[in-house]
């Protein structure tokens, strides 16, 4: 049955086309990680020789002196230190203002999503262009007051400006979501006697935590990963986030002699809250239709 | 008390009065998001539009008016027009790579092979890490003398030895082609959520029908992802002209000014020049760039929403 459905179609060539664009799209993403994921277990002296093939010797040392585990580290115990230091720093401030963009932006998207109100088409343009704004130009103003009032190197003051980043896209993101999600049940529990804040937090949110899950990780990731608020905000001070620390520890560093090795362990290192988080955000997403921001306004 | 005069009603009546209309309850949570969106977003905002009509002096701390002089020293700075040509060309060049990419990527990855569920965890990865990692892995790549493209390819005489890929020529393109690493991804995610709500039964018929797996593409696949593609060019768009941390991890707008794209030049003259007037006015043009594309789009939808209105009733 099968095979006379191929014939017919002229499908034969259809699994070699899918297992090309597989190994392609393997390649694509993974090659990348190969050269660093090498390079973070080798030996400084070796990355000349062993290019292309793989280095006589294999170490962890990279990863103890990131780690600050090493004694063997005496030059750049201060940059190691910076990447701990900027680990702890980028968790203390994205956690916070993931958890608080989450939450806003489900009491948004709920608003928005589930009710007609006047003013509604309004205050969507308004979040649009919110969701829109160049990170530079809200940076700007902040950067400005900040250092005017002594607010340079807070780290209660970045997470504000990563909550700017974040509370209008999630608010898009969720409004569609809730919109999505059946009133029935919401009915159900009024009609029982709860009042709306009550049916809001034992019925509502907990039939949203997917959607809201989603919308932590992303806020998370984007806090963790920024590099433009951090360096402005918090570069050079005790207050220093990761993407800051990795940098200054990078081999791309003008001036500045690094060991590209040791970059690559860091590296490595923090992409491993964003991966796991990847993991569970993709168990998220199946069957779960997040649109973006710029995009529900259609549906 | 607040509850004393309506104790005489029995418990019931009371609950009821209490509880608000759906409209006020759902104005009393826009109130209070608005509240805090124009507290965090709109007067920062108001602040830079009035820096960028005053000339500040870091060194005497003074603010003198200048009007719309900023705006004015923008528009006709080549530096500004240089950086904004090459904006375009860097969001053109990854708008339609990672578009081409992100739908081949959502196509595969919608089929059924050994290792799909690895495979499809594994491509968002590269938009899930930092752009200074991103930034760090292309210029392993990249480098000259310990790059994996000049491993590779100088052995088989295809580049010469120590061949330079960021140079003053094409640092912009490899820029857009680190970019979309990262961001085709996010369209892949798009398309793949999009391409699981096309019933199977549609595809079944076809194949009733004896259409080959072009015409069931064209006829189906494709009608159906129109919705999607306009939503991942905009927000490809978007990301693209508003970058800036991959940009300046890679090159810092380098070698010379060859890849400073709008932003990077907004954030030299804001950081390295504390020139917040020019820096201001400057991102406010980058800004109506980014919302003109975004309520483009929006009318666009509208148009096409409307249009389905009409046609539904």
């Amino acid at each position: 049955m099968a095979e006379a459905h191929r014939k017919i179609a002229g499908e034969g060539w259809r699994p070699w086309a899918v297992g090309a664009g597989a190994l392609f799209l393997a390649f694509w993403t993974l090659f990348p990680f190969y050269w660093t994921l090498k390079a973070s277990f080798m030996a400084e002296i070796d990355v000349l020789d062993s290019l292309v093939g793989m280095p006589p010797s294999l170490t962890l040392d990279n990863y103890l002196r990131v780690l600050g585990l090493s004694v063997s580290d005496s030059i750049f115990g201060g940059q190691t230190r910076a990447v701990m230091e900027g680990f702890v720093n980028s968790a203390i401030v994205a956690l916070p203002s993931a958890a608080f963009a989450a939450l806003i932006a489900s009491f948004a998207g709920y608003a928005f999503g589930r009710f007609e109100f006047p003013g509604k088409n309004a205050l969507l343009f308004t979040l649009l262009v919110s969701r829109v704004l160049p990170p530079i130009t809200m940076l700007i103003p902040y950067f400005v007051f900040f250092s005017a009032v002594g607010m340079v190197g807070s780290l209660f003051g970045l997470g504000i400006t990563y909550l700017t980043a974040v509370v209008p896209l999630l608010s898009w993101m969720l409004m569609g979501y809730f919109a999505s999600l059946p009133i029935e049940v919401e009915r159900a529990a009024r009609i029982d006697g709860c009042s709306r804040l009550q049916v809001l937090f034992y019925v509502t949110f907990p039939m949203a935590a997917p959607g809201i899950a989603a919308a932590f990780i992303i806020a998370f990731l984007v806090s963790w990963n920024d590099l433009l608020f951090g360096i402005v905000l918090t570069g050079g001070t005790n207050a220093q986030t990761l993407s800051p620390a990795l940098l200054g520890l990078s081999p791309l560093m003008p001036g500045f002699r690094t060991e590209l090795v040791l970059f690559a362990a860091a590296s490595i290192l923090s992409t491993v809250p964003p991966l796991l988080l990847a993991l569970v955000f993709q168990r998220f997403i199946t069957g779960l239709n997040i649109s973006d921001p710029v995009t529900t306004g259609g549906d | 008390m607040a509850g004393a005069p309506t104790a005489a009603l029995p418990a019931r009546e009371a609950a009821r009065a209490r509880q608000m209309s759906d409209t006020q309850f759902a104005l009393v949570i826009i109130l209070g998001v608005s509240l805090l969106n124009a507290a965090i977003i709109f007067v920062p905002l108001v602040y830079s539009a009035w820096l960028s009509l005053h000339e500040s002096n870091v060194i005497l701390r003074t603010m003198e008016f200048v009007g719309a002089k900023h705006y004015w020293t923008a528009i006709t700075d080549p530096k500004v027009l240089a950086a904004a040509w090459r904006s375009v060309v860097f969001s053109a060049i990854a708008v339609v790579l990672s578009f081409a990419l992100s739908l081949g990527f959502a196509l595969v990855l919608n089929e059924d092979f050994p290792g799909k569920g690895l495979l499809r965890a594994l491509v968002l990865l590269p938009w899930a890490i930092s752009q200074v990692v991103t930034a760090t892995v292309f210029s392993f790549m990249l480098n000259p003398n310990v790059g994996a493209l000049n491993a590779l390819l100088a052995p088989m005489g295809i580049v010469g030895p120590s061949h330079v890929w960021l140079s003053q020529d094409m640092a912009l393109i490899w820029v857009s082609v680190a970019f979309v690493w990262h961001l085709a991804p996010l369209g892949t995610f798009f398309y793949l959520a999009s391409l699981q709500t096309i019933p199977e039964d549609l595809y079944n018929a076809a194949r009733i029908d004896r259409a080959g797996p072009v015409r069931r593409f064209a006829h189906i696949t494709l009608p159906h992802l129109r919705h999607t593609t306009l939503i991942v060019l905009v927000v490809m768009t978007v990301e693209a002209v508003r970058q800036f941390d991959l940009v300046f991890s890679l090159t810092r707008g380098g070698p010379g000014t060859a890849s400073q794209i709008l932003p990077m030049l907004v954030f030299r003259y804001n950081f390295e020049f504390s020139q917040y007037g020019l820096a201001a006015a400057t991102s406010f043009i980058l800004t109506a760039m980014s919302v003109a594309l975004a309520v483009g789009y929006f009318l666009l939808l509208r148009k096409k929403k409307a249009k389905k209105e009409t046609a539904n009733g």
